[in-house]
Parts: structure tokens; C-alpha cells; sequence
């Protein structure tokens, strides 16, 4: 077991796809993390020395991910609540936001826009 | 990783859309005499702040006071057009 941000993920496990478990960190990120700490793509976690996996740590928690980057995401649609503006109200009630049709194929927007919403 | 979702939206060389409105900057102790308008495609701009406006919705005129945060929306964006729906129950069948 190899602990990265506090969260503990197997040897076996590719290097990337750990990283691209935190919320916030995608493809593009987390390919850049690799190429900054001279990591192949293919790198098992287990492979790689203990003194990378704190410098990656260290990097991470400098990063707005996981829950900082779900509240700045709660924080702008409370804000628009507030505001009190269209985009708002339509959040608010579950519905599409950029003028889509409501008539069909609001399943997406039924699922996630909310105020409180997950991420 | 956008810039800004203002810079996607419209040019930049047109800058914000600016449109002639009678603003009249009031003696303090008299009263705030709101400005009707009906262009929603303004854009609020920071010398907007702290002003109260009557924006046409296409019907009647809803009144916003701006705050500091609305700066760079429309007008339009705070005068809902659209109506909920609510179904009605027809006496003759």
C-alpha cells in the first residue's frame, strides 16, 4: 500500500489512473504531474521511490482538489442564486441552463443542476 | 482552463456592450428615482453599483438594485421572461 494525499491505493495501480481518482485532477493534469517528477506514463505506483511519492503529495496539496475545488464550485452557484439571475433560477430548479429545450433530453440537467450541487 | 467565460462570448475588440442610459447621479437625502429601461442586453458596469433599475421583461418591469457582484451581466439576466407553468382546469369540455 501506497499512501498519496492521505488516501491509500496498490502497488499494482498505474501511477496515473491514482491520481486521476482525486477530484480536480484529470488526463491533463495528471500528465503533468508525471512529466514533473520524470514519471513514465506506464509507471506502476509501487515502482516508484517513497521520496517522489511525498514531492508528489506536497505538490498536490497545493492544488485547489477535492473538496476546496466542490465548495468554489457550491460557492459560484450560491452566488448566482443570490444574484438572483436566470442562470440561478435554473440551477435551482433542475433545468437546463443555456437555453436548451426542455420539451425532451433534460436528463442530464435533471441529474445534476442543483444548487447544492455534488461536483 | 478558460480565460474568462466573458472573453468566449463575445469579442474582445467590441469590448462590452455599452448602451446609452439616463443615468442621473442624485443628491443624497432626495429620493432614487429608478431608471426604466428596456434594454436587457446591457452590460453592467462598475459606475452601475448601488443604482436601481426597471428592466423590461417584455411585459411589466421588474426592479433590481445592483450589487456588486452583478457587475458584467446583462440587465436581462435579472428580469425573468418566462412564466411557470400551471395547469388550469377547463369548466367547458
Amino acid at each position: 500500500m501506497v499512501f498519496i494525499l492521505g488516501v491509500s491505493f496498490h502497488e499494482s495501480r498505474l501511477v496515473k489512473k491514482c491520481l486521476e481518482t482525486f477530484y480536480g485532477i484529470g488526463h491533463q493534469h495528471s500528465s503533468q504531474i508525471l512529466a514533473k517528477h520524470h514519471i513514465f506514463p506506464g509507471a506502476k505506483v509501487g515502482s516508484i521511490p517513497s521520496k517522489t511519492i511525498t514531492a508528489i503529495t506536497a505538490e498536490l496539496s497545493t492544488l485547489k482538489i477535492e473538496n476546496d475545488l466542490r465548495r468554489q464550485l457550491r460557492d459560484n452557484l450560491q452566488r448566482l442564486k443570490d444574484m438572483g439571475t436566470y442562470r440561478g433560477r435554473r440551477h435551482a430548479m433542475g433545468l437546463p441552463v443555456r437555453g436548451q429545450r426542455t420539451r425532451s433530453q433534460i436528463s442530464t440537467a435533471r441529474q445534476l443542476n442543483r444548487i447544492e450541487r455534488r461536483g | 482552463m478558460f480565460p474568462t467565460r466573458t472573453l468566449l462570448a463575445r469579442s474582445v475588440w467590441k469590448g462590452p456592450n455599452i448602451v446609452p442610459l439616463p443615468i442621473v447621479r442624485v443628491v443624497p437625502g432626495q429620493k432614487v428615482v429608478p431608471i426604466k429601461t428596456q434594454a436587457r442586453s446591457a452590460t453592467i458596469l462598475p459606475n452601475f453599483v448601488g443604482l436601481k433599475f426597471q428592466v423590461h421583461n417584455g411585459k411589466i418591469y421588474h426592479d433590481i438594485t445592483i450589487t456588486e457582484d452583478m457587475v458584467g451581466h446583462k440587465l436581462g439576466e435579472f428580469s425573468p421572461t418566462r412564466k411557470r407553468f400551471t395547469y388550469k382546469l377547463s369548466k367547458n369540455k
